[in-house]
């Protein structure tokens, strides 16, 4: 039976066993002629939510309902702060009230089991069926743990923790660290590209550094990579030079002694850094033995933190959002999903070409949809699109370096248009530098509130 | 001054980008003396945008790309009214298009200086309701490097003199009272 969007609102009214449309919340109400759009934002973080606000600040009268699982939010930007004793996991919380109250925005709190792309429906775990005109999908990462042998989610759930989207694998990983033996050693093994947050292995390591040194002086922090270079690669190496006793690899000294001053340390601090070509690509651990293999060498550990590799949620999944590489693809200029009708894909779990899987960016791109959607429903062609990336990261509590990036549309792909250059100058000021690290903190509650509040 | 004087300006500076604007922006600008004016102006920001590499950012290298997304008719329609008139809103309305809208430049702006510029007591500036002079000698400062900064002045190397002033018109036309400014970060205008 095909049914109408009026044939069915009325008949889930029906089912529902209700009599009247207006007993019926917002969100399940059907429209009437001249009713306002109803926009379905599948996804509560920070692109869901960043999407849901700016379609009620640029068309009010829009219906917007966010779907999420979780009733409240856990931020995952500044979340490595949680396993060095900065900020706590409850600090994490971000509350959705703020959107409910202000905005108008419905959040139907429940699991997201399937759609009909046709009629326009999504189904969830509560037995809900909610109809949508325009659906926007924000289904961030899934960690895909098998992809190392001896790492399952249950392993890392009980003894080696990935801690890449908070909650209980980040209060593990913070216990683990805080009760680790004296010299022991902690290993960071950082994903393969393309994942979410770039600098953040990086910036885990480093804090971890910062914060055992005091506390655990011979223990040691070693980075596990597939890679030879990341992005805030030289700015990072060099706080670490600065400020850990790191000597670094001698392509990365080389290149920035032309430009600033590196010091060659005599006693090595406790962070290594082994790169993709010394043989730092993870091929597997043992929980038991507590054990690291890399393609050098296989280490005892104290603690592990193995990042998996990453693909788009589990929702672009279960709603045929993604294709053969694990994400999204989308058309650049709307975020409009390549493969569904009526479907915009954002956030970590789209296919964005030059812009990072970072928070900032799914900001963005959620005021692009929000645009284009706005238009869109108003029978108007997309307005031109424009992007931007910040992300602050800390190689210490007061040592702040950055990558900052504006993207247009270029010939169809979202390429980097700004021109000075992206990074914390090498030569920055020691103000500089600090005013970084401070403008971090304050980015966290900026940010949060831009999308949230 | 006229207010289409900057759109086609822009459009004319994004034209090297999209080849199918460099008709209709070129024969419109050459009516207008000052509108050739502006365009020597405006820098090449844009054009001189080569670094279309993504590699470095970890962006899904092995991704397919997808086709260009434009659609070619309206690509060569341009709607006759001006953008700037939705600087006093945030509602986007049409655009010429290759031009972002002063309220679409402006939202980039918002994950540190707040939704619409408001921002509480934090370290970053708030743009709501700054002058539009101050707001655009300010981001051209930053990317000259005259103004010492952190990041701006990378970000404001993204934008040419129209957008700069296309961003500076929307946030000098968003109403910013202290009281609201102090105690509502996120609040709408």
């Amino acid at each position: 039976m095909k049914l109408t969007n009026p044939d069915r609102r009325r008949f889930l009214a029906a089912t529902l066993g209700l009599l009247s449309a207006a007993a019926l919340p917002a969100w399940a109400r059907p429209a009437g002629e001249n009713a306002k759009a109803h926009v379905v934002i599948a996804g509560g973080g920070v692109g869901g939510c960043t999407a849901a606000k700016y379609l009620k600040l640029f068309d009010p009268a829009l219906r917007v309902t966010v779907v999420e699982r979780n009733p409240i939010y856990l931020r995952p930007y500044g979340s490595s702060e949680v396993l060095t004793q900065h900020v706590t996991l409850d600090d994490l919380e971000v509350s959705y009230d703020d959107l409910r109250c202000r905005y108008g925005i419905e959040f139907v709190i429940d699991t997201i089991t399937g759609y009909d792309p046709q009629a326009r429906t999504l189904s969830t775990a509560g037995g809900q069926s909610i109809g949508y005109d325009r659906l926007i999908v924000s289904p961030g990462i899934q960690l895909v743990y098998e992809a190392y042998a001896g790492l399952t989610e249950e392993v890392a759930n009980s003894e080696i923790p990935a801690a890449w989207i908070p909650g209980p694998q980040t209060a593990l990983l913070a216990r683990q660290l805080q009760g680790m033996r004296q010299g022991g050693i902690f290993v960071v093994a950082a994903p393969p590209n393309p994942y979410r947050c770039p600098p953040g292995p990086y910036e885990r390591a480093a804090l971890a550094v910062e914060w055992l040194r005091p506390r655990n002086p011979r223990a040691k922090v070693i980075i596990l990579d597939p890679r030879d270079s990341f992005v805030t690669d030289e700015t990072m190496l060099l706080g670490w030079n600065r400020l850990y006793g790191f000597n670094l690899p001698e392509d990365y000294r080389q290149r920035l002694a032309q430009k600033v001053e590196v010091t060659e340390h005599a006693q090595p601090g406790m962070l290594s850094w082994v790169r993709g070509q010394d043989g730092g690509r993870l091929i597997g651990v043992d929980p038991q033995r507590g054990t690291v293999e890399c393609e050098a060498d296989t280490l005892a550990a104290d603690v592990i933190n193995v990042i998996p590799p990453q693909k788009a949620g589990a929702l672009a999944m279960t709603l045929g959002l993604a294709d053969g590489t694990g994400w999204c693809p989308v058309e650049r200029r709307t975020f409009a999903s390549s493969l569904q009708p009526q479907v915009y894909v954002i956030g970590d779990a789209s296919i964005a070409d030059a812009m990072p899987k970072s928070g900032f960016a799914a900001n963005t791109q959620a005021k692009v949809v929000a645009q284009a959607i706005v238009a869109d429903l108003a029978g108007q062609p997309a307005p031109e699109p424009v992007w931007e990336n910040t992300c602050y990261a800390l190689a210490g509590s007061d040592y702040g370096l950055f990558v900052a990036d504006v993207f247009r549309l270029v010939d169809g792909n979202i390429a980097r248009v700004n021109t000075s250059g992206r990074y914390l100058p090498l030569d920055a000021s020691p103000m500089q530098i600090k005013l970084a690290a401070r403008y971090q903190q304050t980015w966290l509650r900026t940010f949060t509130a831009d999308c949230f509040a | 001054m006229n207010k289409m004087i900057p759109s086609l300006a822009m459009a004319l500076s994004l034209s090297l980008i999209n080849p199918t604007l460099v008709t209709l922006a070129s024969a419109t600008v050459l009516t207008s003396a000052t509108a050739a004016e502006a365009t020597k102006a405006a820098p090449a920001d844009l054009a001189q945008a080569p670094d279309k590499v993504a590699g470095d950012h970890d962006a899904p290298l092995d991704a397919q790309v997808q086709p260009a997304s434009g659609d070619p008719a309206n690509m060569s329609a341009p709607t006759p009214t001006s953008t700037r008139t939705s600087t006093l809103t945030s509602t986007p309305s049409p655009a010429l298009p290759g031009e972002p809208t002063g309220a679409a430049l402006a939202h980039t702006c918002a994950a540190c200086h707040g939704t619409n510029g408001l921002l509480g007591d934090e370290y970053f500036m708030p743009l709501a309701g700054m002058p539009v002079t101050q707001f655009v000698t300010t981001m051209r400062e930053f990317r000259s490097g005259e103004r010492l900064a952190t990041l701006m002045g990378h970000v404001a190397s993204g934008f040419s003199d129209p957008e700069i002033q296309a961003m500076g018109e929307f946030f000098a036309a968003i109403a910013s009272p202290p009281a609201l400014a102090a105690t509502a970060p996120g609040a709408k205008p």
